[in-house]
């Protein structure tokens, strides 16, 4: 034992810490899915994606929700990112072990990584792109994906759900909520199912146009 | 099947030796009926090559010398038969461990840092009396003790596991198998508290990613998954009461 490891020690706080990435992964991945249904409501016209944005701001929910959302990324970026390979040797060990290993789950944690850096950064932009032309409406979302947003959302739709979907698993894994082998094939199910739903409710806002002031 | 020639790639540095730089050399050798990995490195020490180093003692998969990387994995030398591999198989020795040379690595001095850390023994303050009848255990629990106990500590969970490659503080699947092994035995008087101390922690199990490589690959086919929820199970409980306490 050594002196600054004996101080610095706090197994209650490394066990809150993950007990905090449980509780905002599995909030995050809730709000995802939600997320995603809200704006899906385009596929069946612009009043009913209207009258759902005016609905959640009548009661609040987006200006309770957006703030909760916003911390829930920033405290789960940053306590799953302690255990990521950030020292460029670590990350060589990893890359090198999981080529040797070709052991699918394995990989996934890398596909993770990768994911969650992506999220960060362009739900980041989705966020203020929607915050500075608020309130939310077809017709400035329709003119955000049509004025050149379309390729990052095709991005940010996969990496989320990707992210969510592998992050979901890790948990179900880690707590043994379920039998690893037989669940994968519903979590890819739902993966490709919700990413479908992404993309035809992007096409719809690429493809529909609709003027200002519609509602 | 019997006549097929097949090509070993084995990693060969001593580090007695430091200036011949770690390499991967290459032997052929024709198959046989039944051939064993094992088998197959005896016979290259003995035709090919008198230095090549592997470690080995039981051929029977009991003793866990035989743990190496063949074709990237980690699996017990003994327990690989050659007609379930490729034509080329690679053989690598087991990573975090401690090189003594070629295919040869020194578990013993990491075991016996478990079996310290873990205090791994029964602790009790009952005084044994060897004439008293025995006390009786439940079915289920005899049965779930004796799963965790089938480890060989072989290091085959911690050569697959990728944090334990990352940070050499990480404890690893057999490691955390031997806590739950006692957590569930109803002889051992040790307070969950205790095992907190030593497991509850980013070196123990919440280092744990859940990458599943240890159970995928343990030759005994110990279910390291539910070994590994129970102890996190335990020590999240635990730091929840604790949170309460405070």
């Amino acid at each position: 034992m050594i002196l600054q490891k004996l101080l610095a020690k706090s197994p209650r706080l490394e066990a809150r810490l993950e007990l905090l990435e449980l509780a905002t992964g599995l909030m995050l991945f809730g709000f995802l899915q939600f997320h995603m249904f809200a704006v899906s409501s385009i596929i069946l016209g612009v009043d009913a994606f209207n009258r759902d944005s005016a609905r959640m701001d009548e009661y609040y929910l987006s200006y309770i929700g957006i703030p909760l959302v916003i911390l829930a990324i920033l405290v789960h970026g940053l306590v799953a990112m302690r255990k990521a390979p950030w020292k460029f040797q670590e990350m060589r060990v990893f890359v090198q072990h999981s080529r040797r290993l070709a052991h699918l789950d394995t990989w996934a944690w890398g596909v993770q990584i990768l994911t969650g850096l992506i999220v960060l950064v362009l739900a980041a932009t989705h966020i203020w792109s929607v915050l500075v032309t608020w309130p939310i409406e077809a017709a400035t979302s329709a003119a955000r994906i049509q004025g050149g947003y379309f390729s990052s959302f095709v991005l940010l739709i996969l990496a989320a759900e990707i992210h969510a979907m592998v992050g979901l698993y890790r948990i179900l894994v880690k707590w043994s909520w379920i039998h690893r082998k037989k669940f994968t094939k519903y979590l890819v199910y739902a993966t490709i199912g919700m990413v479908g739903l992404g993309f035809l409710t992007l096409l719809v806002f690429y493809f529909r146009s609709i003027p200002k002031g519609l509602s | 099947m019997a006549d097929r020639l097949l090509t070993f790639s084995v990693f060969r540095y001593n580090p007695i030796t430091p200036e011949i730089p770690p390499r991967m050399q290459e032997y052929q050798l024709e198959e046989t009926m039944g051939m064993s990995l094992f088998i197959a490195l005896n016979r290259l020490r003995e035709e090919m090559d008198p230095s090549l180093m592997f470690d080995f003692v039981c051929r029977a998969a009991i003793c866990g010398s035989c743990a190496m990387l063949i074709n990237g994995r980690p699996g017990l030398a003994c327990k690989t038969l050659t007609q379930d591999m490729p034509d080329r198989i690679t053989v690598m020795p087991l990573p975090v461990f401690k090189l003594v040379g070629d295919l040869s690595v020194d578990t013993g001095v990491w075991f016996r840092h478990l079996n310290v850390r873990t205090e791994a023994w029964i602790h009790t303050d009952k005084v044994f009396n060897p004439k008293s009848i025995e006390a009786r255990m439940d079915n289920p629990t005899a049965q779930a003790i004796y799963d965790a106990e089938r480890c060989i500590e072989c290091g085959c969970c911690i050569g697959a596991c990728a944090t334990a490659n990352m940070r050499a503080d990480f404890m690893g699947a057999a490691f955390l198998n031997r806590i739950a092994r006692f957590m569930i035995d109803p002889r051992d008087e040790r307070p969950t508290a205790k095992y907190f101390d030593v497991v509850g922690t980013d070196e123990g199990v919440f280092g744990c990613i859940g990458l599943m490589a240890c159970d995928d690959l343990c030759p005994m086919e110990i279910p390291l998954q539910g070994q590994l929820a129970f102890v996190r199970r335990k020590m999240a409980q635990m730091a929840l009461k604790c949170k309460k306490s405070a």
